[in-house]
């Protein structure tokens, strides 16, 4: 059966593949690296051959690519789609490119929809590429601006479309921004959940949903671009 | 009257929207609608009407630099148009324009600037709330509603044309319902044509309460520049050797040619229907194995798919699902069309649904190409799979 993997192999070693149409929340304290993960993750995605679009709410669009480069990643760039949600709130003109489209702000569901949809649509019907991962980083900066019924409403109609078209849903919270209720609202509309928890300067990670029982918390440190599991 | 200046649209309006009537864009999430909004704000102030803009998503400035995406310059038409900032004071901006919403989270500061606004602009003027939808969310779906109708009430006075943008997120059913129903004097439908991923949009009048008006639906495209035009889709018919697919097509058509030697279609079929406000392009392809390729070719733009089959012929049914799997790929919409009915041993839809093994929510219809008989009804079969119904 078509799964998908996350690229990082303890934990791909315990879900043993995730399901086509998973939709999964990332959650973990500030300064924790889960922007690295994400990237590590689609990188991964686009390694296989997959698509991904990536809606962007904390930096401009050109930013997620230039990681990508800085990195030493290279990317087929063709296969990325990037919904960036900032650079129209700063008040500098720019105007859309092949791999970045631009929403007019955070608060515009409607925009941000729009593009998703159409970047799914071209990498399904022009690109004939029928695996892509749809990653939100971060649903905390759209709830900063948004309440909570309208960003599950939001949400209720694109893990929809991610179930319907086989996708991969990635959605990042920053874990304390928001009231536990938030929380709890929120994962009703999710498969599975990669953790991460912080105690004394060292980070853990593990996965819930993703297979029969949550994985065992490791111990991990960024180094550069990549993920390091110990244990 | 006050024109949409949406190709087609306005025809079906009688011309357009008249003076004090409430229209709504009701789109459908992930396609496209707000263009329509747009596109009407756009060719009202080229025609020199006094506008007045909602913003609820977006500041002032950007929400105008969007327009250029389609090529449409309104920066020149400042003083027609009116903007009514409801986003700047909502994220702690400062505003610049005359008519600011104080608090956005509150819908008696926004009646408050609407009846302001409507009361100042003169009369005749077209007012646009750019996202109904940012409105419910911040102040709530009742709250906004009986706002809204007060709101065309204050048009209807001062014989304005109010319009709506409006993103159909799953809110509450009563809520949904309502504005489709009670609220507007027009409903617009804007809406997606989904299997896996959205891969086409129509629109359609669900109401206009000044015209008679049947049903109709259009397909559009989306171009930068240049707006929403009319998009006529290609609908395929396939089918083994001899099912009857040119019949058919012929049948169908307004106009219709086909290539053929002995009475054998060798490369395509090709007609055009217009029927009951819906209009297509229909393909046929040879039913032989070695014009294969031509399917795939074909289904790879094709929003739709007829699959004819004889109904007194089941050693082809083999051949069909075959044909059916070239296309399947694409994720289309299809039925199957059951034809020669009128020929001893037709097997019944119950007998040709069991051969097939397919899903039973593929529509089987029993059909007499050369007499017409069915086909009309299998056309509208397909065209309500291909629009959802909606």
């Amino acid at each position: 059966m078509e799964s998908y993997s996350l690229g990082i192999e303890k934990l791909d070693e315990n879900i043993n593949g995730i399901r086509t149409g998973s939709n999964i929340m990332i959650i973990g304290p500030p300064m924790s690296g889960k922007e690295t993960i994400v990237n590590n993750i689609v990188y991964n995605g686009l390694n296989e051959g997959e698509a991904a679009v990536i809606v962007t709410t904390r930096e401009p669009g050109e930013s997620v690519v230039d990681w990508f480069s800085y990195n030493n990643l290279e990317i087929p760039i063709e296969h990325l789609g990037i919904v960036d949600c900032v650079t129209k709130t700063l008040g500098v003109p720019t105007s859309d490119t092949a791999t970045i489209r631009r929403a007019s702000s955070p608060v515009d569901l409607t925009g941000i929809g729009v593009k998703i949809s159409q970047f799914l649509e071209d990498f399904w019907m022009k690109q004939n590429i029928q695996k892509t991962r749809l990653c939100i980083n971060s649903l905390s900066t759209i709830l900063m601006y948004s309440n909570i019924q309208t960003v599950f409403r939001f949400l209720h109609v694109f893990t929809g479309r991610v179930k319907a078209s086989g996708a991969l849903g990635i959605y990042v919270v920053e874990d304390g921004m928001h009231d536990e209720q938030a929380i709890a609202t929120l994962k009703q509309l999710f498969d599975g959940v990669i953790e991460i928890r912080q105690e004394s300067d060292i980070h853990y990670i593990r996965t819930t949903g993703m297979s029969q029982k949550p994985s065992d918390w490791y111990e991990y440190t960024i180094e550069g671009a990549k993920i390091v599991l110990k244990g | 009257m006050a024109q949409t200046g949406i190709p087609k649209l306005d025809e079906y309006l009688n011309g357009g929207i008249p003076k004090g009537k409430s229209l709504i864009y009701f789109n459908h999430p992930g396609v496209e609608g707000d263009v329509f909004g747009m596109q009407t704000l756009h060719h009202n102030l080229a025609k020199g009407v006094t506008c007045v803009y909602v913003t609820s998503s977006s500041n002032p400035e950007t929400m105008k630099d969007q327009f250029s995406e389609f090529g449409w310059d309104i920066h020149q038409f400042d003083d027609k148009l009116i903007i009514i900032d409801a986003y700047s004071p909502l994220i702690g901006d400062l505003s610049n324009e005359n008519y600011v919403v104080s608090d956005p989270e509150s819908i008696d500061s926004m009646t408050e600037m609407m009846n302001r606004a409507m009361k100042e602009v003169p009369k005749g003027s077209i007012i646009m709330v750019g996202s109904l939808s940012t409105i419910m969310d911040l102040c709530g779906e009742e709250n906004t509603l009986n706002a809204v109708k007060m709101w065309n009430k204050m048009a209807l006075v001062r014989d304005h044309a109010i319009i709506y943008n409006f993103t159909a997120w799953p809110y509450e059913e009563n809520t949904l319902n309502s504005m489709k129903d009670n609220i507007f004097n027009c409903v617009i439908s804007v809406g997606g044509i989904a299997e896996r991923v959205i891969f086409g949009q129509y629109f359609g009048v669900l109401k206009a309460d000044w015209s008679e008006i049947e049903a109709r639906s259009m397909l559009f495209r989306v171009l930068r520049p240049g707006g929403i035009k009319i998009y006529i889709p290609k609908i395929l018919v396939t089918g083994p050797f001899n099912a009857g697919k040119s019949s058919l097509i012929h049948s169908l058509s307004t106009r219709a040619v086909s290539v053929d030697r002995l009475g054998t279609t060798i490369a395509l079929d090709h007609g055009h229907i217009d029927h009951q406000g819906f209009s297509a392009d229909i393909f046929g392809t040879p039913g032989q194995e070695r014009f294969d390729p031509i399917i795939k070719m074909i289904s790879g733009e094709a929003m739709g798919i007829f699959l004819v089959v004889d109904s007194t012929l089941p050693k082809d049914f083999v051949r069909a699902k075959q044909m059916l799997d070239i296309t399947k790929g694409y994720g289309l919409p299809y039925i199957i069309v059951a034809n020669k009915q009128d020929l001893p041993g037709a097997l019944s839809v119950d007998e040709i649904r069991r051969h097939f093994n397919i899903p039973e929510d593929v529509p089987i219809i029993p059909t007499i190409a050369t007499s017409k008989e069915g086909i009309f009804e299998a056309f509208e079969v397909l065209v309500e799979k291909i629009t959802g119904g909606n």
